[in-house]
């Protein structure tokens, strides 16, 4: 055992929440009956880490074993670090049909093509999704397991989720993916968040929609709280109303979680209050942000409460509609591009 | 424009109506909860956001004894809006028969100015102002019984008083230090 795998596995137990520790570990398998009955979970994490470097030591794991605990962890609390989405275009043909182990061997061949030192490894997840798991090297050095990249693929979807690529792998990768998968592009999706599964549902649209509806709707009905009937609600019906825009804007119910909404304008000034600037010629730059743990709520409780204006703006509305949350707004009157 | 009236209508026996204006909607739910638990008196109570009040609305409304403005004063829209709504009540009303309550006044990200504002809109309407308690349940319903000791005099429920009278007794004053900080 060298000492790479051994300062892996000490900054991989750092990682992992104790009271996760212990699944973690059932999960991956790797220790003996023995070895799972003397660890005292109850101990300090050091003590713990101690013991695993002593078994890792006895059993000869190698940095191999490390990374597939890694994995079971990474793939077990999704919702860690920072991802972004990137969409494949133009399918060919044989797109629908690429299955696991065609992806998987492709992938491999094309990514080993591009760059010599890379570690690869890929493991399907229970839920449909691919990940993938990179440890680059350069063309001098061994792979750097200590900085992974994480990719979450859907087969036969057009949706790629990475998390810490760097500029300089970004291409390689798109490369390799596109290959892969059988698609002839690859684009940004303008879509990132601290939470795989929420930027997913945005994506795959896989949340409570409501759509417009000239009827009374079911959320109608749900509202009408058994109130008393001497208090009464004289803008009832308005409310009523906005409440339905603003959740066919955002959803209902639990609404995936996004943490913010980026818009960079590049728009001239208008305004009458501040000549100089209205008379200036080029766009005024600058960029808006919104943040808060859970985006999407708080603009639809901004929405049926009446703080913001509703019919909820386009601007606000394509967050969910077009499933991405960096915009770039330009004056030549196409709207949000 | 449509005036909300306070004489236009024939009073209900034993019966008193109240309506809360608020424009975030948060507290008057719950102050309404509070405030129809009330016993003694029929208490119906009407939720609005803004006036004025739809006109549909205008047959089934019963004539209202007070009218409460609720004024959350982190949010500088809840005053902006409140006061918006002032332009829709008679002027009968304002003999005793509007009060301003205002909540979160203790909360550190209130500029002060805000309050003083709000004192001298009640000043100059000649109304009560009362600081409420919206976080707490007892904090809703301390402030349902005061909003119900007012609301029984303006309903001409309590003898030998009247709303104008009582005004008189509860109207909010500006005190004469608001204006003179300049000087120091």
């Amino acid at each position: 055992m060298d000492d790479s795998t051994k300062r892996l596995l000490q900054q991989l137990v750092r990682r992992i929440p104790t009271q996760m520790l212990k699944t973690t570990l059932e999960k991956w398998g790797r220790l003996t009956t023995e070895q799972q009955k003397s660890l005292d979970f109850t101990q300090p994490k050091w003590v713990l880490t101690e013991n695993l470097l002593a078994f890792c030591e006895e059993n000869g794991w190698t940095t191999k074993h490390i990374t597939e605990l890694e994995m079971i962890y990474v793939t077990d609390s999704p919702n860690q670090g920072m991802w972004y989405a990137f969409q494949l275009l133009d399918p060919e043909d044989d797109a629908p049909s690429v299955e696991l182990t065609q992806f998987k061997e492709q992938f491999k061949i094309h990514l080993t093509e591009l760059i010599r030192h890379v570690s690869i490894k890929i493991k399907k997840h229970t839920d449909e999704a691919v990940w993938i798991r990179i440890a680059w090297g350069d063309s001098f050095s061994r792979p750097n397991h200590l900085k992974p990249t994480y990719v979450v693929h859907h087969l036969q979807t057009p949706y790629v989720f990475m998390s810490s690529v760097t500029r300089k792998q970004k291409p390689l990768l798109s490369q390799a993916l596109v290959l892969a998968t059988r698609y002839t592009a690859i684009k940004d999706a303008h879509l990132s968040g601290r939470k795989l599964t929420a930027i997913r549902d945005v994506v795959m649209k896989q949340y409570q929609q409501v759509f417009p509806t000239k009827y009374p709707s079911p959320l109608l009905e749900q509202n009408q709280t058994a109130s008393n009937p001497l208090i009464k609600r004289e803008q009832a019906e308005s409310s009523e109303n906005r409440h339905q825009m603003a959740c066919e804007a955002f959803g209902y119910g639990m609404v995936p979680q996004l943490q913010t909404a980026v818009y960079k304008l590049e728009t001239k000034f208008r305004g009458i209050t501040n000549k100089t600037m209205t008379e200036r010629g080029e766009p005024i730059r600058c960029v808006v942000k919104f943040t808060s743990t859970n985006l999407l709520e708080s603009f639809r409780n901004c929405a049926s409460s009446g703080i913001a204006s509703t019919p909820v703006t386009p601007l606000l509305s394509s967050i969910t509609q077009k499933g991405r949350n960096f915009f770039v707004i330009t004056d030549n009157g196409r709207g949000p591009s | 424009m449509s005036l909300l009236k306070p004489f236009s209508k024939l009073p209900g026996l034993n019966a008193a109506n109240i309506l809360l204006v608020e424009n975030e909607e948060q507290l008057q739910q719950r102050l309404a909860d509070a405030l129809v638990e009330e016993t003694a008196v029929t208490v119906n109570v009407r939720l609005a956001k803004t006036l004025p009040l739809p006109l549909k609305n205008e047959k089934s409304r019963p004539r209202i004894d007070l009218v409460v403005f609720i004024i959350n004063l982190t949010s500088e829209l809840s005053l902006q809006s409140a006061e918006a709504s002032l332009k829709y009540l008679d002027p009968g009303y304002f003999l005793g028969k509007v009060c301003l309550l205002v909540t979160n006044a203790r909360n550190a990200s209130v500029p002060p100015a805000r309050l003083d504002t709000v004192r001298k809109l009640a000043a100059s309407l000649h109304c009560p102002l009362l600081c409420a308690e919206d976080q707490t349940p007892d904090g809703v319903t301390n402030a349902a019984e005061r909003l119900l000791t007012i609301l029984k005099v303006a309903a001409g429920l309590v003898p030998m008083t009247t709303a104008l009278y009582l005004s008189n007794l509860t109207r909010c004053t500006v005190p004469s230090d608001i204006d003179q900080q300049g000087f120091d």
